[in-house]
């Protein structure tokens, strides 16, 4: 029974040990990644603010969509850059600034949505089909079909 | 006491910076922890703390203005829970979205909820009274399923400490703010309440709401992956 249990509390260590690593892993992983990809949602030189977007992987298609308030309908654009960055970009009805956001530390007037997203597997971009409602616009992408393989 | 801390659409921290506009509701207490990430909130020059709690002779109200890290959440949660205790709140009903992932279809969204014993099910399904008040029409209760997140915990400890606790969910974008959500959640608190809630401004402030909103909504979003968020969807297993 002792040594039953002794034996467990050294795993129990083992596995709390490993838990402690795969934490620390993490949290450098994610430090890094802010230090390189994390930047402000807006680019005062470029006149554009990034919107938020989502990209959902189904086994038929992928559904992209972007959430874009005050956009222009006809001025959204959706535009596959090689095979797999979705581009979209879209006007907005009015200026935005950082000072309508009580901001003054920072100067900044924007007037487009603009984003890039990445497509993470193969699809069929001229089956694509494009919806904007409510200001959100989601764009279905099929998948690439391979070929079937013979069950024996 | 009423809760609006960042879940999925933000549906909670919408009604809740609505709740201060319309009641002026002044900041009457704030969250000092270390647990937080080293920053501070600036409003017309002044710094505040990003936790605080907002109320009036009636009412509290705890809102965040950043996400909650996921590894301190439990113990923020706890803390919230006991000081409402403290200042005998005879209710707790955290305001929050449930994830629909056909949200995009949904033109009204349905809102649920979700109560800490059986007494008060029974209330909000309009069977029985609670505290001499009956409600005039029931609410659809989310009888099955995993929460996930903030209100899981308010719920758990409210649960534990025997305080009454109402959730209501309000169907939900999942990582896009969604006012028209908190809209309906506000509804629904109204209808339970039986308190006049103006939600024109809301609406009308949509789409610059879902504009401001975009910086904290994404690291929400982060934080809510932590958490294993996507559990929701999951059918539990209980036979």
């Amino acid at each position: 029974m002792a040594s039953k249990k002794r034996r467990r509390s050294l795993l129990d260590l083992i596995d709390e040990y490993m838990r402690t690593i795969e934490e620390e892993i993490e949290e450098r992983f994610e430090a890094l990644h802010n230090l390189f990809f994390e930047r402000p949602s807006w680019n005062a030189r470029t006149r554009t603010i990034e919107p938020l977007c989502n990209v959902l992987v189904t086994p038929d298609e992928v559904v992209v969509t972007a959430d874009l308030p005050y956009a222009k309908e006809d001025t959204v654009k959706v535009k596959l850059l090689g095979d797999d960055v979705l581009e979209i970009s879209a006007e907005m009805k009015r200026k935005i600034c950082l000072e309508d956001f009580g901001i003054t530390h920072h100067e900044g007037e924007f007037s487009e949505f603009h984003c890039r997203v990445n497509i993470p597997v193969p699809v069929s971009a001229e089956a694509k089909r494009v919806s904007f409602k409510n200001g959100i616009l989601e764009v279905r992408l099929p998948r690439k079909r391979g070929y079937e393989i013979k069950i024996e | 006491m009423l809760y609006g801390l960042p879940d999925v659409g933000l549906v909670g921290v919408i009604a809740a910076s609505h709740m201060v506009s319309e009641f002026n509701l002044e900041e009457v207490a704030f969250v000092d922890t270390d647990m937080l990430p080293p920053m501070i909130v600036l409003h017309k020059g002044t710094p505040h703390t990003p936790i605080r709690i907002f109320g009036n002779n009636e009412l509290l109200l705890a809102v965040s203005e950043i996400a909650i890290p996921a590894d301190s959440i439990h113990r923020i949660i706890r803390s919230l829970v006991k000081w409402g205790k403290e200042k005998e709140a005879r209710i707790m009903i955290p305001l929050g979205g449930i994830p629909a992932p056909n949200r995009q279809e949904i033109t009204e969204p349905k809102v649920f909820a979700v109560a800490s014993s059986p007494q008060l099910v029974e209330w909000l399904e309009g069977k029985a009274e609670w505290k001499g008040r009956r409600v005039d029409e029931p609410f659809n209760i989310l009888q099955e399923g995993y929460m996930v997140g903030p209100y899981a915990l308010v719920l758990q400890y409210c649960m534990q400490e025997n305080i009454p606790a109402v959730a209501f969910l309000s169907q939900a974008f999942y990582n896009y703010p969604d006012p028209q959500a908190a809209a309906m959640a506000l509804k629904a608190l109204s209808k339970l309440m039986g308190i006049q809630i103006d939600v024109s401004q809301l609406l009308e402030k949509g789409e610059e709401i879902r504009l401001k909103a975009r910086d904290i909504m994404k690291r929400t979003t982060k934080e809510l992956a932590k958490m294993r968020k996507t559990q929701e969807y999951d059918i539990p297993l209980y036979v």
